[in-house]
């Protein structure tokens, strides 16, 4: 049954970039403006997160597209708050989108939803992750993806429900490291686990923070050590994040567990450790590919597709977060009629969509701040060289941990 | 005591990382009198050398040196002979074109790369010496010893070779070394060239210690500015001091204060000694004006 829905997909996808010409040659396509960095340090996710509107709209154009006209996904290069602005007021005012999907940075994603809102255009986040901004309650601003504190949340539950047994340990004898880079993403999620950790009753021997540009590790690393943790969660980005691997593999810390929050999942990471030395490391980030069919319906359609269209594997799991992310604000637009923020806002309270629904596993629930609560990152475990999706037990599906001998 | 032995070789092997980036911006400022702003590229392009040879050629990156280094030597001679010399007379003009070298460089490897981070692996690099409770990593060892031999070496060249006497008689008189015949023009590419081998150097030796980025240079050189300066501008003893300095004290506050406040701390020490000595530990009082003075 799968197979055959899925083949359809691929076929019904490479149907309408067949058809790309006679789509264009419509009349008034909808323009979607994605704003993203496709240019400078973070240019390669940026273009990782726009791949995955643009499977979501081949898909809903070989459908019949969004509200009876094809869509369009216009690039808005931005690496920079400022940038932001004036990309969106570009996209406004010139190239006249419908509406903004983004954002692969926070930071960029909080300054072009407000400037989204003078032209009273919807701005759908798929991949932001700072807490803060659904907690402004800008009235166009909408997140479908999982955010700062579903990061954490999810790091948490890992220890408490899974590792704690895997270790043969009551989560209460646990001793647990936070590790974070100092600005605000690492400190948000670090400050979060430390709280939800102390409710659980897991005791946090220590919180070190480090620049993610610094030169040297080794002072974090040994003081990590000297407090001698059973599992060691750092949350930071891939420089600093191999650095600590490298420098604890040198050092001799070997904690029981090693669990990395937002990077650590990718072939950057690989190929700075090697099979060996990333066997066995858990990584808290986007749902991949890879998960189980039953947990993301449509997760193999998305690789298969990817793939056709892009000729590679995905190279970070955020596209296919991004890829919901745009079917999600599709369905709210169909429901809501119109792009207009304050009717496709006034029907979010309509979701409600069980997680599993997506091909990310996510669900669809809005809270009052506009934010999908049924939106969670899962976990990887990295054996024998591949990335293997074994936290949430559905996500896994059959997968599991190994290397702990509990 | 064992958690003391350890900070004190990881401050070391920190200040020889440090060292060595630092020696070529200071030959750079000491003889040509320009602060190079790109030397934290010129690094950076060390790197992806070495990574291209590891990867490409599947070369060790420590061997990648035989091919990076000459590369980065003439590669300075071109920057120095047909972008700052025709700056000559203007050395403001010089600092922008640093900078921009610096922008062109990060742009160039960022248009290649697309920001992949790339890591290079040496076998050699993760052997872990381990002697009592310290673990010295060869990688770092590897630098350490090389900046060692890097300023005998070039304490000895400027000291004891003709072409090291041409060189400081350009440092101490650019008009009264032409007028002795020296060609000045040729000493300074050849300075700049040097400036570059010795960061392409660093970038091969530290490419197994690192992520590789486009960005990568600019991590360094804040460093390796306070430590050129906390040394003495000009003065090559001044970066191998000043490396250790910095490197120690950035161990020793990071472990025993937060990490967080350790380049806080280095730089209050950095800004107290140059309120006692505006020269720096090793340096001439005043040397940190000449790049701006009248010179020929």
């Amino acid at each position: 049954m799968i197979g055959t829905t899925r083949r359809t997909f691929v076929a019904a996808v490479i149907a309408a970039i067949a058809a790309g010409g006679t789509a264009a040659a419509q009349d008034d396509p909808i323009r979607i403006g994605a704003i993203n960095p496709y240019s400078g340090q973070l240019a390669l996710y940026g273009t990782e997160v726009t791949r995955g509107y643009e499977l979501a709209a081949d898909q809903l154009n070989a459908n019949g597209g969004l509200l009876g006209s094809q869509v369009e996904v216009v690039r808005g290069n931005a690496a920079s708050p400022q940038e932001g602005i004036a990309v969106v007021e570009r996209l406004a005012g010139r190239d006249d989108v419908d509406a903004f999907i983004g954002t692969y940075l926070s930071a960029v994603s909080g300054a072009a939803s407000e400037a989204a809102l003078n032209y009273n255009k919807l701005y759908w986040d798929t991949n932001a992750i700072a807490a803060g901004l659904t907690e402004r309650g800008l009235p166009n601003f909408v997140r479908s993806g999982p955010y700062a504190t579903t990061f954490a949340d999810a790091s948490v539950e890992l220890v408490i429900d899974a590792l704690a047994q895997e270790l043969g340990k009551d989560p209460s004898e646990l001793r647990v490291w936070l590790e974070h880079e100092e600005s605000v993403y690492g400190t948000s999620i670090s400050e979060r686990q430390e709280a939800q950790f102390e409710d659980a009753g897991v005791e946090v021997v220590g919180v070190g923070s480090h620049d993610y540009r610094s030169i040297d590790l080794t002072d974090s690393v040994l003081r990590a050590k000297d407090a001698d943790p059973d599992v060691f969660i750092q949350t930071g980005y891939v420089p600093d994040g191999n650095l600590l691997l490298r420098t604890m593999r040198d050092q001799d810390f070997d904690p029981n567990a090693i669990v990395f929050v937002g990077t650590g999942d990718t072939a950057e990471t690989l190929q700075a450790m090697g099979e060996k030395g990333v066997e066995g490391l858990l990584v808290v980030s986007y749902p991949r590919p890879g998960i189980s069919e039953e947990f993301g319906p449509g997760s193999g359609a998305y690789l298969e597709a990817y793939r056709e269209k892009y000729g590679s594997d995905p190279v970070a799991p955020q596209g296919m977060a991004a890829y919901v992310g745009f079917q999600i604000m599709a369905e709210a637009v169909e429901k809501a009629g119109s792009f207009d923020p304050a009717e496709v806002t006034a029907i979010l309270g309509e979701f409600d969509e069980p997680q599993g629904t997506y091909a990310t596993g996510f669900g669809a629930r809005f809270d009052e701040n506009k934010q999908n609560v049924l939106a969670y990152p899962t976990v990887i475990q990295w054996q024998g060289g591949e990335p293997v999706t074994v936290f949430p037990e559905e996500a896994a599906g059959g997968s599991k941990m190994t290397g702990f001998g509990g | 005591m064992a958690a003391f032995l350890n900070i004190v070789t990881v401050g070391l092997l920190l200040g020889g990382i440090y060292g060595l980036v630092s020696m070529g911006l200071n030959v750079i400022f000491g003889v040509i009198r320009i602060v190079n702003f790109a030397q934290g590229e010129l690094v950076m392009l060390g790197m992806y050398g070495a990574y291209m040879s590891w990867a490409l050629l599947g070369m060790d990156p420590y061997l990648s040196v035989l091919i990076v280094v000459p590369g980065l030597f003439v590669l300075g001679m071109i920057l120095q002979r047909f972008v700052l010399q025709p700056l000559q007379n203007e050395p403001f003009m010089q600092i922008f074109a640093t900078f921009g070298l610096l922008m062109f460089f990060q742009n160039l490897v960022l248009g290649i790369t697309g920001g992949t981070g790339y890591s290079v692996r040496s076998d050699i690099a993760s052997e872990v010496i381990r002697i009592g409770p310290v673990n010295l990593t060869l990688s770092r060892l590897i630098v350490l010893a090389t900046v060692i031999v890097v300023a005998l070496g070039m304490n000895w060249f400027v000291k004891y070779t003709m072409p090291g006497k041409a060189v400081r008689a350009v440092t101490q008189d650019r008009r009264a070394a032409r007028l002795m015949g020296i060609n000045v023009e040729w000493v300074f590419m050849l300075t700049f060239g040097a400036g570059a081998a010795l960061a392409g150097m660093a970038g091969v030796l530290l490419s197994p210690i690192y992520t590789l980025s486009p960005q990568i240079g600019s991590n360094f050189i804040l460093a390796a500015f306070a430590v050129v300066v906390l040394g003495g501008l000009g003065s090559v003893w001044g970066a191998f001091i000043g490396g250790f300095v910095i490197g120690l004290v950035e161990a020793f506050s990071g472990y025993y204060f937060d990490p967080a406040l350790k380049h806080a701390i280095w730089f209050l020490i950095f800004i107290a000694v140059l309120l006692v000595r505006p020269g720096g530990l090793f340096g001439i009082a005043g040397a940190e004006e000449m790049g701006l003075r009248e010179q020929d």
